[in-house]
């Protein structure tokens, strides 16, 4: 009886601390919520693992009434989260709770060169690491998003022709033989969905998909709280599905996909002859002016990549869609035709409308998305280190 | 295309510069308009620096014209590119090691109020200027001594916004700059450029050119060989007028193509 009580006890403790994991940070009365544990039970353990050196405990706020925030005790290490875009790099460092502690965007050529561009990331990393006074020893592990379908088994870009050059790389292995620490490689919009579902706008919903309009098109999808990647990594891939049978062919080979027709080069094209050569952010940054030109351009690009994510809403029935990537800087400009498009497609259910909202991570979703898949795949960071000894000792003392 | 039709901010045509036999410079056609940053690469000797110095009136050409916003101007000094609105970083920076930010940034133009410094105003719009361009640099008062090299170059860039210039010529910016560092120049650049100025960005590396560039101008032996859209044209082209393997003529077949 006592046997079963104190492995009950164990259980809860972990389910705690998985918790903190999870969301980075919560007041105890939060944690007691997420947990289903009286709050009683909650201040037991926080008490005990406060002792173990497992936590820390810090006063805070909620609706203005006093609470004692938990986060998991600093040192047990920083994972780094990086974002490898068409035309940028982004960086960062964060702790286990999910605290970002430095970042560094870098500017990256037209096509940049996979040998160069994962050399500057290990030497970024170098870099930030040192500013915060740090070293690679204290890193647990880096993740890294590329904008391609990435297989998770291999860590490798799963269809051909979609980052020219990068296709016969095993990206993990060239940078963990750098840094000799685990490194973690997927989707860009699947670890945007992994940041938004955990942290941002989609954290209150089981199911979700968030949307990565930038440069290319992506969607990664949350099912029952779980990231699916599909069998090769490659669910969620909207920008390759059909819109245009008679339309160029994309990179990927097949024709008329979302991309050709919402992809970086479709929308400046159309803007040549009145505009001459802009960039991606130029056009983002009129269209907010008021540029009607520009603004045109983006809601007729929302409007074309809400009809695919209508399907797509229609396979998963998805409680919310968060838009996120650099066209969603603009607003409802984007997303008032994105969620029209939706709406006049899917099955309208009585129970819950389907929400389409903006991402709350904006431009850092992906990157912290790396840090939440490093700090997911490294399961439970604590049990290699002294603070879980001392906890495992604690236990025994019961 | 109205990119054509609009009056470039800077434009320079058939600049020529000869040094005794050696001609740096002949029939050099360059042009920046507002919002673009135009990158002029080349291989040593190919007369960047030349037409760098000439663009901020440290050399006079010897013949060529020089439009700015469409007039025809002369550049016989330094000054005087100033009072036109064009800046110029060169290599070695040119700042004070025992001087802070503030006093780096209005060095030679120090504002008064009449009679004595205004240090103050100096500072405020100091910040101003850090802010506007998002550098992360601690304190307008740290003496440029207990700078990075790349918060160094930061104030270099930051000391050519005094007076509001409209072309910023950067001659070898991330040159003997770490990863961290050359990442903060490029954003700084790409910064520049979204306050609507025209950047000319002299760079080796071929990788940070096409990173920030709109258009790439090739100088081969004191001639223009070839310029490229940077957000199309692949590492080869460029590198392939650069070193003489393909001709001015045949880029500008190619170029026409692409712009059909």
């Amino acid at each position: 009886m006592s046997g079963s009580q104190s492995s009950l006890r164990e259980a809860n403790r972990a389910l705690i601390v998985e918790t903190v994991h999870r969301h980075g940070g919560l007041t105890q009365v939060e944690l007691a919520g997420a947990t289903g544990l009286s709050a009683a039970t909650v201040s037991t353990i926080v008490k005990e693992l406060l002792a173990a050196g497992v936590v820390d405990t810090r006063s805070t706020t909620r609706s203005g009434r006093r609470a004692q925030m938990v986060t998991l005790a600093r040192r047990v290490g920083l994972a780094v989260g990086i974002h490898i875009g068409h035309r940028h790099m982004r960086i960062a460092l964060g702790d286990v709770s999910h605290e970002v502690v430095a970042e560094q965007t870098l500017p990256l050529p037209h096509e940049h060169r996979m040998d160069t561009s994962l050399d500057r990331a290990a030497l970024l990393i170098a870099d930030l690491l040192e500013r915060v006074g740090s070293s690679l020893d204290e890193v647990v592990g880096v993740g890294i998003g590329v904008p391609a379908p990435v297989d998770a088994a291999t860590g490798m870009i799963s269809v051909r022709g979609i980052m020219r050059g990068w296709d016969e790389v095993h990206i993990a292995h060239v940078l963990s033989k750098r840094l000799a620490r685990p490194v973690f490689v997927d989707n860009d919009a699947n670890l945007g969905a992994l940041a938004e579902s955990t942290l941002g706008a989609s954290r209150g919903y089981r199911d979700s998909v968030y949307v990565r309009a930038s440069y290319g098109t992506g969607a990664g999808i949350v099912l029952s709280g779980q990231l699916h990647r599909g069998f090769a990594g490659t669910a969620g891939e909207i920008g390759h599905v059909q819109v245009d049978p008679q339309g160029d062919i994309c990179r990927c080979g097949s024709r008329g996909c979302l991309d050709t027709v919402v992809g970086a080069q479709a929308l400046l094209e159309p803007l040549r002859a009145s505009h001459g050569t802009m960039a991606l952010r130029d056009v983002i940054q009129r269209a907010l002016d008021g540029d009607p030109g520009c603004a045109r351009v983006i809601a007729d690009a929302g409007a074309s990549i809400g009809a695919v994510v209508a399907g797509l809403a229609m396979a998963v029935n998805p409680q919310a869609v968060v838009v996120g990537g650099e066209l969603a800087e603009t607003g409802e400009l984007l997303l008032g035709p994105l969620r029209e498009a939706i709406r006049h497609r899917v099955l309208l259910n009585q129970i819950a409308p389907l929400e389409v909202v903006p991402a709350e991570l904006g431009q850092r979703a992906e990157v912290i998305g790396g840090l939440e898949l490093v700090l997911q795949s490294t399961d439970f960071v604590l049990r290699q280190d002294e603070p879980v000894r001392a906890m495992a000792g604690a236990v025994g003392d019961d | 295309m109205s990119a054509s039709t609009r009056v470039p901010l800077l434009s320079l045509q058939q600049i020529s510069k000869r040094f005794g036999a050696v001609e740096a410079l002949v029939g050099v056609d360059v042009e920046v308009h507002a919002h673009e940053v135009v990158a002029l690469v080349g291989d040593n000797g190919a007369g960047k620096s030349t037409l760098a110095k000439i663009i901020s009136g440290v050399l006079a050409p010897d013949s060529g014209i020089i439009e700015i916003d469409g007039e025809e101007h002369t550049i016989p000094s330094p000054s005087a590119a100033h009072t036109l609105g064009i800046a110029t970083v060169f290599q070695d920076l040119a700042l004070a090691g025992n001087l802070d930010v503030t006093s780096n940034i209005f060095l030679g133009r120090e504002l008064t109020d009449g009679v004595l410094l205004d240090d103050g105003r100096m500072e405020q719009a100091a910040r101003q200027i850090l802010r506007d361009l998002t550098l992360r640099i601690p304190s307008v008062r740290t003496p440029l001594s207990e700078l990075s090299a790349g918060q160094r170059q930061a104030v270099a860039i930051a000391r050519t916004l005094i007076g509001s210039p409209r072309i910023v010529v950067l001659d070898e910016p991330t040159a003997a700059l770490s990863v961290a560092q050359t990442a903060e120049v490029l954003t700084y650049i790409e910064r520049l450029r979204d306050l609507g100025l025209g950047v000319i960005l002299i760079s080796h590396n071929m990788n940070d050119v096409r990173a920030v560039s709109d258009k790439i101008v090739v100088l081969r032996h004191g001639r223009n060989n070839g310029s490229f859209d940077a957000s199309t044209a692949s590492y080869e082209s460029i590198l392939a007028a650069i070193t003489g393997a393909t001709t001015l003529s045949e880029n500008l077949l190619r170029h026409a193509a692409s712009m059909r």
